[in-house]
C-alpha cells in the first residue's frame, strides 16, 4: 500500500495540472485544513437530523456492500466485487494516478478519516457491486470534491473499470 | 388427476383437424422484401434519450424515440462517456466521445461526430486532442453557438479548457485554458461561459476566427460550499437555470455581453427546507412558452442529490409557486432521475427513471400516457430541439 506522503504527493501533481500557483496554495490548504474542518463543515447535518422518511442505511463492515463505512462517497463499481479489495485494484488493471479526497466516518471506532478515492482502469466497466453514495460530494466544477469525472482519464488506459477508498489519515476532531 | 384416454382421443382428434383446416385453408405469406426503414417526418414529440450504457461503458448509445406511437425510431452509437447535443435547427445530433484502438484498451482517439437526424448516419467528424471531458453526460458537455458557426468542446486532463471548432471546416481552432473552471455554456454566436469553484462563471469572448478576444469573471452566485447548484443547466428564453442542492433557482440571463444573475427563488418552504431536495442527473425542464419548471424532487439529507424524484413538482416561472405536484409511485413509476418537456402546445413531459424506464406525462395534467419498459441500461439524458 501506498505510503501517505507518495499519495499527497500525487493529488498535489494533479492540483498543480489543474490550477494556478495561487489556487494550488488555496486548494493545498483545503485539502490539509481540512482534515480539522470537514467534520465541522455545514454539511447540513441538521436536515439529515429532522429526516424523519428515509432513516440512513446502516454503515457495515463488508467491503463488498455499498454501506462499508469507507464508500461514503464511491460513485461507481466496487473493486472488492471484481477480483481487488476495498483498496487494491483487481489483477490486470491500473490505479489512477489522480484521484479525489474526502472523508469517511467509521462507526466501528467513531473517528473520521481522510480517504482517497482512485479509480482502476484499463478494462470495461466491472458491472458488479455498483455504488452511489455522494457524502460531501461536489459538483465537476469543484473537480477535488467529484465522483463524476472519470479518473482514469490521465491513464494511458483511460477506460473506466471500478473504484477503491484508500484511508490516507484520522481526521482529527 | 388428468382425463380418461377416451377422452384425450376425442380431444386430440378435434385439435388435428382444427389444425389441418386452417392450415389448408389459409393463403400463403407473400414473400418479403428486406428493407430498411426510413425515420418519419421529425415531430416536437420525438427524443434523444442518452444511455450511459453504465455496465459496459465503451458502449453507450442514444435511443431515438417517438412520443406520440411509443415506437424507438433507431440508435446512435455514442462510445464512452460522452457528450451528446443537438445543433440549433435539430437537425444534426452531435456527440463527443472516445474510442479505444482494441475495444476497451489500447490507444485512445477522441472525436466529434455528426450525424443527420433524418437518416441517423453519422456523416463526418473530427479528431480532438485527447483532452475531452469523460464524466456525465450535461448539456455543457460539447454545445453549439447560436448560429452554428462555432462547436465548443469540453476539455478536462484534469487541466479545464475547451476547443473551439468550425463544424463546417471540419478542424480544431484552438483551445482556450479556462483557469480551472468548467464546461461550455455557449450565449450568441461568440460567448462561452465556464462554472467557477469559486462560484463565478468565466465568460470568454472569441473573435470572428474563433479566438479568444477577452475573457471576464463575474460575481459570485452561489455558495459553492453552503449550497451548491448542480452543473446541468435548464434551458430558459434566455438563458439557463441552474437548481440549487437545497432546492433555490438561480435563473442567469446569458443573453447579453456577461452573464446576468436574477435572484433566486426556492423551490422549497422554509419549513420543508433540507428535506425536500431536487435530484437526479437532469434536474429540470422549463416548457418556455408556459414558462413552467418541472422538478423531480425527492426527501432526503445531505448526499442524496443524485437521488431521483419520486415527485415530479410543477413552477410557474413568473410566479415562483408551486402549481402542481405529482406523486409517482402511485401511478407505478419509479424514481426519476431525468426530465425533459417538450415545447408544443399539447406538452409531453419525459421523465427517466432508475428502473431505466421511461414515463410519459400529458405535461399539462400529469396524467400518465406510456411507461416504455427498459431504454437502455442507464439513461440520464433527455434532449429535444
Amino acid at each position: 500500500m501506498r505510503s501517505i506522503d507518495q499519495l499527497f504527493e500525487k493529488s498535489s501533481r494533479a492540483l498543480a495540472q489543474r490550477t494556478s500557483r495561487r489556487s494550488l496554495l488555496a486548494a493545498l490548504g483545503q485539502v490539509l485544513t481540512g482534515a480539522a474542518l470537514i467534520p465541522l463543515l455545514p454539511v447540513d447535518r441538521s436536515a439529515r437530523a429532522a429526516e424523519p422518511a428515509k432513516p440512513a442505511k446502516p454503515a457495515t463492515d463488508d467491503p463488498k456492500s455499498c454501506d462499508y463505512w469507507k464508500y461514503c462517497a464511491v460513485d461507481g463499481f466496487l473493486c472488492s466485487c471484481c477480483g481487488g479489495s476495498s483498496n487494491s485494484c483487481p489483477p490486470g488493471t491500473a490505479p489512477s494516478p489522480i484521484t479525489w479526497i474526502g472523508t469517511c466516518h467509521n462507526p466501528s471506532d467513531d473517528r473520521d478519516y481522510i480517504v482517497s478515492y482512485n479509480d482502476c482502469c484499463g478494462k470495461v466497466s466491472c458491472g458488479n457491486c455498483e455504488c452511489n453514495r455522494n457524502e460531501r460530494e461536489k459538483p465537476m466544477y469543484r473537480p477535488s470534491r467529484n465522483n463524476d469525472l472519470n479518473w482514469c482519464m490521465a491513464n494511458a488506459d483511460s477506460n473506466y473499470h471500478c473504484s477503491v477508498s484508500v484511508i490516507l489519515g484520522v481526521a482529527e476532531k | 388427476m388428468g382425463i380418461s384416454m377416451k377422452k384425450f382421443i376425442i380431444r386430440a382428434a378435434l385439435l388435428s383437424v382444427a389444425t389441418c383446416t386452417r392450415l389448408f385453408a389459409a393463403a400463403p405469406l407473400p414473400a418479403e422484401h428486406l428493407t430498411v426503414t426510413t425515420m418519419p417526418p421529425d415531430s416536437p414529440h420525438r427524443i434523444y434519450v442518452l444511455d450511459e450504457a453504465f455496465y459496459n461503458e465503451i458502449d453507450a448509445r442514444v435511443n431515438v424515440f417517438d412520443g406520440d406511437t411509443y415506437r424507438r425510431l433507431g440508435q446512435i452509437d455514442v462510445g464512452f462517456t460522452p457528450g451528446v447535443n443537438l445543433s440549433p435547427d435539430g437537425k444534426t445530433t452531435v456527440v463527443g466521445t472516445t474510442y479505444f484502438s482494441r475495444g476497451s484498451r489500447g490507444t485512445r482517439t477522441d472525436i466529434v461526430e455528426f450525424t443527420d437526424n433524418s437518416t441517423l448516419k453519422t456523416t463526418h467528424e473530427i479528431v480532438l486532442p485527447p483532452k475531452r471531458a469523460m464524466t456525465l453526460p450535461t448539456y455543457f458537455n460539447l454545445a453549439y453557438s447560436a448560429d452554428s458557426h462555432f462547436l465548443y468542446v469540453s476539455y478536462i486532463t484534469p487541466a479545464a479548457s475547451f476547443g473551439v471548432l468550425d463544424p463546417a471546416k471540419n478542424t480544431v481552432i484552438d483551445e482556450i485554458d479556462t483557469a480551472g473552471c468548467v464546461l461550455v455554456i455557449p450565449s450568441g454566436p461568440n460567448r462561452v461561459s465556464s462554472i467557477c469553484e469559486s462560484g463565478k462563471l468565466l465568460t470568454v469572448t472569441l473573435d470572428a476566427q474563433g479566438h479568444e478576444a477577452s475573457r471576464a469573471f463575474s460575481d459570485t452566485f452561489f455558495d459553492p460550499d453552503r449550497d451548491p447548484i448542480f452543473a446541468q443547466g435548464v434551458p430558459m428564453t434566455d438563458g439557463y437555470a441552474f437548481l440549487s442542492f437545497l432546492g433555490d433557482v438561480h435563473e442567469v440571463d446569458f443573453s447579453g455581453a456577461q452573464p446576468v444573475f436574477h435572484k433566486p427563488w426556492p423551490l422549497v418552504g422554509t419549513a420543508d427546507k433540507g428535506r425536500w431536495r431536487p435530484g437526479g442527473y437532469q434536474v429540470g425542464a422549463i416548457h418556455r412558452h408556459l414558462n413552467k419548471l418541472y422538478v423531480p424532487m425527492h426527501q432526503g439529507g445531505e448526499g442524496s442529490h443524485k437521488d431521483g424524484g419520486t415527485e415530479i413538482w410543477v413552477f410557474d416561472m413568473s410566479t415562483h409557486q408551486r402549481v402542481a405536484r405529482w406523486p409517482l409511485a402511485q401511478q407505478k413509476v419509479a424514481t426519476v432521475l431525468a426530465v425533459q418537456v417538450s415545447q408544443d402546445d399539447k406538452p409531453l413531459l419525459f421523465a427517466a427513471t432508475d428502473h431505466s424506464d421511461l414515463a410519459v406525462f400529458d405535461a399539462l395534467t400529469g396524467q400518465l400516457r406510456h411507461v416504455e419498459k427498459q431504454l437502455g441500461q442507464t439513461p440520464w439524458l433527455i434532449l429535444n430541439p
